[in-house]
């Protein structure tokens, strides 16, 4: 049993470890057929690191400040909205038209079927009308707008658990939905929204295709760069193993940090 | 109970995401639908759809690269997702009781899936390259004769598979774990006093009880699934020739690399009505199942 579990962790872990090694090997040790152990057969080296932070840094730091701006402004807007419309589902009853609470948040989580590709024809006329085109703030939406079915799901996963007395009694004596939110809610949920926030950021972060076509150079993201050198310089497989393992180092730290929250919060979806 | 002003509030609260969604999908999708319908051309800042009817329709359904694009895609989202399945319901079993380093394999086991994919997809390049990569390596010294993973036509849509079934095994596994670790023992351990095999459990207790997950983890793999384009865009970028090239992809390089916006809409309406459809059929023949079972 054992043995099986630990097969299938070398399954995941070495493409992982070929990769970290190939940011590490000279050249010569990349085209003369495959080596496979540090110190072993080949020395490892750190100058293709250190290259990217200082010859190349121009080229590099731009993409993961866009990524990293982007990700975390849309991270932070969809946890909130998504948030406030999870509460709001919670708590308040609606009806439009035949549409009652359970099917406005199945409306808002089947958004995430659309394909992407469907989309993004309109939206590329939209900006390029409204010249959004190749801009933070275009990109920002499209990722607020991608990642909002999830946050509203994840969020109102956990606040239909939350017990509610305290918030009722606090109505009888006239307190306000924002008051409620703000003074009994959020201080219980702080964890879950950090949650919500980093699985967004994860999507954002990796996300591509929206990206290639709306964003060209201003505004190049990291899953961008990536696929851009890899066209440009080919077989350079050691700078690119260096821009992939920044790429994939957030998502890598994010999942250990919420590996407990991951196992507890998708119980619901079983159900 | 929720007072008025409580209640005014809650729309307040629910309408940006819904105005989001209705701006960014609803109205979206409306204009595909238009765009299918019309010939596009851009005229100075703005846009110009003619109608022109069904030609578009006409054009998909004699198109040869639609077809082929329609057949990889499905062939992909076939092997993969049941193998992932197989592979995670395996997984989740494995782990699914008290054992030393639980917790290290738990993280191991989710890592793949939220790495980004154009990372992955390149990663996985390196890996399968027929000069420079590992596997070949290993089968020389194994004196075996090595396979062009991405060069040859009829292999390269197996290493998208494997790829794939790398990176989402962990979707099906977290899902299905979560799932057992919600059946209570007592139910396991009751029918093992009377005597079940270990098969007897699985099959009449274990297996039924996941039953709702799995058709949930195996529905949202497959609509995910259909949409798969990064990491085929980073290894193969559609080929050799177009052996494994997805409709996400096709769709991308009529609309926007080619440049003829409404072809490539209906490319992608089409996608969209293949995940429709399929999902639906999926959902009822399940649904079809349990009532078989349950009588």
């Amino acid at each position: 049993m054992y043995t099986l579990l630990l097969l299938w962790a070398v399954v995941v872990v070495a493409p992982l470890f070929w990769l970290i090694t190939t940011s590490v090997k000279d050249k010569n040790d990349v085209f003369l057929g495959p080596k496979f152990f540090p110190g072993v057969d080949f020395t490892p080296t750190a100058q293709w690191w250190i290259r990217i932070f200082t010859v190349e840094r121009a080229t590099v730091l731009y993409p993961y400040l866009n990524s990293l701006i982007v990700a975390t402004t849309s991270a932070i807007f969809a946890t909130v909205l998504g948030a406030l419309a999870a509460y709001a589902l919670t708590r308040v009853r609606f009806k439009f038209g035949p549409m009652r609470n359970e099917d406005i948040l199945f409306w808002i989580v089947s958004q995430r079927i659309m394909p992407p590709i469907i989309v993004v024809f309109a939206i590329f006329v939209m900006y390029r009308v409204t010249r959004l085109l190749d801009t933070h703030i275009g990109l920002i939406l499209v990722y607020v707008v991608f990642n909002l079915p999830l946050a509203v799901w994840i969020m109102s996963n956990f606040l239909s658990q939350i017990p509610r007395s305290v918030e009722e009694a606090a109505w009888v004596d006239g307190a306000s939905l924002t008051t409620t939110l703000f003074r009994v809610v959020v201080p219980m949920i702080l964890p879950s929204l950090m949650s919500t926030f980093l699985l967004c950021f994860v999507f954002a972060w990796n996300e591509f295709l929206f990206a290639l076509i709306l964003s060209y150079s201003r505004t190049q993201t990291v899953p961008l760069l990536i696929a851009a050198q890899h066209f440009q310089r080919g077989p350079q497989w050691w700078d690119i193993s260096v821009l992939s393992t920044l790429a994939v180092l957030p998502p890598i730290a994010i999942t250990v940090g919420l590996q407990k929250y991951f196992v507890k919060g998708l119980i619901p979806i079983g159900k | 109970m929720i007072g008025k002003t409580a209640q005014r509030q809650g729309r307040l609260f629910l309408a940006p995401t819904v105005i989001l969604l209705l701006c960014f999908t609803i109205f979206p999708l409306l204009f595909t639908i238009a765009l299918m319908f019309g010939e596009a051309r851009f005229v100075g800042g703005g846009l110009r759809i003619e109608f022109v009817g069904g030609r578009n329709w006409v054009r998909l359904f004699g198109d040869e690269r639609f077809w082929n694009a329609l057949g990889v895609t499905v062939r992909i989202v076939a092997m993969a997702v049941s193998l992932e399945y197989l592979l995670g319901l395996g997984l989740a079993l494995l782990l699914d009781r008290k054992l030393r380093g639980q917790a290290v394999f738990r993280v191991l086991f989710i890592v793949p899936m939220l790495l980004t994919p154009i990372a992955v997809g390149y990663m996985w390049r390196m890996i399968f390259d027929v000069g420079r990569g590992p596997i070949t390596g290993i089968l020389e010294r194994l004196g075996l004769a090595p396979v062009g993973w991405l060069t040859e036509s009829s292999v390269a849509i197996y290493s998208i598979v494997i790829t794939d079934i790398w990176q989402w095994t962990p979707f099906m596994f977290l899902i299905l774990y979560a799932a057992l670790q919600a059946i209570p023992k007592d139910y396991i351990e009751a029918a093992r006093v009377d005597g079940a095999s270990g098969w007897q459990v699985f099959r009449r207790i274990t297996l039924p009880l996941l039953a709702p997950a799995s058709i949930a983890a195996v529905l949202l793999r497959t609509i995910e699934c259909f949409k798969i384009v990064d990491t085929i865009y980073i290894m193969t970028g559609g080929g050799p020739g177009r052996s494994t090239e997805s409709m996400t992809l096709f769709g991308y390089a009529i609309g926007f690399r080619a440049f003829d916006l409404d072809y490539g809409a209906t490319i992608s309406f089409s996608l969209f009505l293949a995940v429709l459809v399929s999902s639906m059929v999926f959902v009822t023949l399940t649904r079809r199942l349990r009532e078989v079972r349950m009588e």
